[in-house]
């Protein structure tokens, strides 16, 4: 277990986060007041039924969408209220998204899908190789860079996916039902590879509705009916 | 996006888009191709018929030329002492003319005619004749085809010598020795000392030969005219011509002639003069409805691919929205994926306009083909085609490309 030092500001942090969609008469409160604060350097497993608002919270961390009401902190930023070229930028500055289902760009090539959020921070284009490559390595398959995402199992394209959430050196790690796709055995190595990440000083956070994945987190945050109902490991 | 790359990377990714829904991209293409070869087509056809009757007009010395003819001057009731005693069209006039403006004139030639009958050995007809004076053979586009011209003497003391065009020499000398024998022109024997190369000039190539008339003609001197067959005291002339082919010193000049040739008669206009501004009016307007039309009926097609294009588009959109969403996720602007859509078409716009202009230039060539005249493409009418293309291309990607900016990242990834 990594100690974390008291006083670093924290990388997720909300007060009162509230979340309505539709207007006053069919209005639905998907969250209803969430206080979250995730230190650096924490692994982070975030569960709870379909409906329970778990998705949402994760859209509003991840700065796909903005809180109702409430604030939100992303790494010493403020996020409410922002515009959404703001958004892209923090998404694209500070965020890396692992999905369930990969989306991986289908007609660009691996090492290109990894590129492309260095190519949208404005990376040069032979750094912007250069590192698209060294994650490649990183996760495993840099001998696949030329190919199109389609040639790839499963966990080789999750695993791309991870190399591309990686690529501009994110301060959080969102992985929705990384594994969901995936058979156990290569569920168990794409965890394994967040394991890995998590030993490296990386701060994740990652949806799930499996205990036994959750089990790997440090630290459980449950959601209900939009609001936490147990958070349970270090704090 | 912040390099100068950015430009380069989004065009690359355009490509790939490109080439990857290969269909769909030859469809939204083929509507610009099509637009882009109908105004170039248009455009060429309109240019090389246009081309076609200048060359005719240069040909036949249309445009460039000035010419005062007699006119009457009393319409009705009888004429006063004035007009009795005016001198008519005459030599001075020309002389004078000439004066006026002498550095833009390339030349002056008169003309004195007369209708009689002609005969040699083998035909005997009444025909037009025409004396000639000044520039007449070089400005009217004639050649010697064999002999010679007339010299300045024989212009001067009016020999009696003529020259022949192809058809007047083939009907009174059908063996084709017309050089040195005689014809009776009216009472007076002349002796043939040249004959006219043949002129033709056909306005489409399986016409018949606008020129056939020019091959007519039985030249004479003016002065033989003048002074032994159809000749007055004052040595009035039917004719005289000014070439200046700057169109601008033309008008000038034109009106400087009225007046001068108003006073030298007396202030009487017993002549007339060719209205020159109507004729840089005719000179300018010619074919521009056409041109007119076949821009309107480009433009209408590139409407058409236009709208065909935001539907395709439109369409293509949907399936390609949880594409969109992946970018926007990793950090992709609205503005980024604004521009990336807007690329992908001004390439497919780029792509479908040379197409286009490869189709028009077939399109073009294969009409004037069929219509016989010689193809004319100016590099305006390419500007004019192209520069439309990217305009509606523009014009009807902005839509498209404006939705997929404003999608929201988080539906645009759950959208399945």
């Amino acid at each position: 277990m990594r100690t974390i030092s008291g006083s670093s500001s924290p990388i997720i942090q909300t007060q009162a986060l509230t979340k309505v969609y539709g207007s006053n008469g069919a209005a639905v409160h998907a969250l209803r007041g969430i206080d979250l604060t995730v230190q650096k350097g924490e692994f982070v497993a975030l569960i709870g039924p379909s409906g329970s608002g778990k998705s949402t919270l994760m859209a509003i961390l991840g700065c796909l969408d903005l809180p109702t009401e409430g604030t939100y902190t992303l790494d010493g930023r403020q996020v409410q209220g922002l515009s959404g070229g703001e958004l892209a930028r923090i998404r694209n500055e500070k965020v890396g998204f692992v999905f369930q289902s990969y989306n991986l760009l289908p007609k660009a090539s691996i090492v290109r899908n990894v590129e492309l959020p260095m190519l949208y921070a404005g990376v040069g284009r032979r750094e912007r190789r250069e590192r698209a490559l060294a994650l490649l390595e990183k996760v495993g398959i840099a001998d696949k860079a030329d190919k199109l995402p389609a040639t790839l199992s499963g966990g080789q394209k999750q695993r791309v996916a991870v190399a591309r959430a990686l690529a501009n050196e994110p301060a959080l790690l969102l992985a929705d039902e990384p594994t969901g796709a995936l058979d156990s055995k290569t569920g168990a190595e794409v965890l394994e590879l967040f394991r890995e990440l998590h030993q490296q000083g990386h701060t994740l956070l990652l949806v799930t509705h499996d205990p036994s994945i959750a089990a790997l987190a440090e630290r459980r945050v449950e959601i209900r009916d939009g609001l936490i109902a147990v958070a349970e490991g270090v704090a | 996006m912040k390099t100068s790359g950015a430009f380069r990377e989004r065009l690359f990714g355009a490509w790939v888009e490109v080439r990857e829904n290969l269909g769909r991209s030859v469809l939204q293409a083929l509507g610009v191709m099509l637009g882009v070869a109908s105004v170039l087509g248009g455009f060429s056809i309109s240019d090389s018929q246009r081309k076609r009757a200048d060359e005719m007009f240069v040909k036949m010395g249309g445009l460039d030329k000035l010419n005062v003819q007699p006119r009457a001057a009393i319409k009705d009731g009888r004429p006063t002492a004035l007009q009795q005693a005016n001198l008519g069209l005459r030599d001075a006039d020309a002389v004078g003319g000439e004066a006026l403006k002498s550095e833009a004139i390339q030349g002056v030639s008169r003309q004195k005619n007369t209708r009689t009958r002609i005969v040699s050995a083998y035909a005997d007809q009444d025909r037009q004749v025409s004396g000639i004076g000044g520039d007449f053979i070089p400005a009217n586009g004639y050649g010697i085809a064999q002999g010679r011209g007339f010299s300045n003497t024989e212009m001067e003391t009016g020999a009696p010598v003529v020259v022949l065009g192809t058809e007047a020499a083939n009907t009174f000398f059908p063996k084709g020795d017309a050089l040195g024998q005689s014809l009776r022109i009216g009472n007076i024997p002349v002796t043939v000392i040249g004959t006219f190369q043949e002129r033709v000039f056909r306005f489409r190539e399986n016409q018949g030969n606008q020129f056939w008339w020019r091959n007519r003609i039985i030249a004479v001197p003016a002065n033989l005219v003048q002074r032994r067959m159809n000749g007055d005291a004052y040595r009035r002339v039917d004719r005289v011509t000014f070439r200046i082919p700057d169109m601008n010193a033309m008008s000038d000049f034109a009106k400087q002639l009225k007046n001068l040739v108003k006073s030298n008669h007396r202030l009487q206009e017993d002549f007339r003069l060719d209205d020159v501004a109507a004729r840089v009016r005719r000179r300018q307007s010619q074919g521009s409805v056409y041109d007119i039309i076949f821009m309107l009926s480009g433009v209408l097609a590139l409407v058409g691919g236009g709208i065909v294009n935001v539907n395709i588009q439109m369409a293509s959109l949907k399936e390609r929205v949880r594409e969109v969403g992946v970018k926007m996720a990793i950090g992709a602007s609205g503005r980024e994926i604004f521009k990336g859509f807007m690329t992908e078409a001004l390439l497919l716009t780029a792509l479908g306009g040379l197409a286009g202009l490869a189709l028009g230039v077939g399109f073009s060539w294969v009409i004037t083909k069929s219509i016989g005249i010689p193809l004319f493409m100016t590099p305006a009418s390419f500007a004019w085609a192209y520069g439309l293309a990217a305009a509606f291309g523009f014009l009807f990607a902005l839509y498209p490309a404006w939705k997929a900016s404003r999608l929201s990242p988080m539906e645009a990834l759950r959208y399945e």
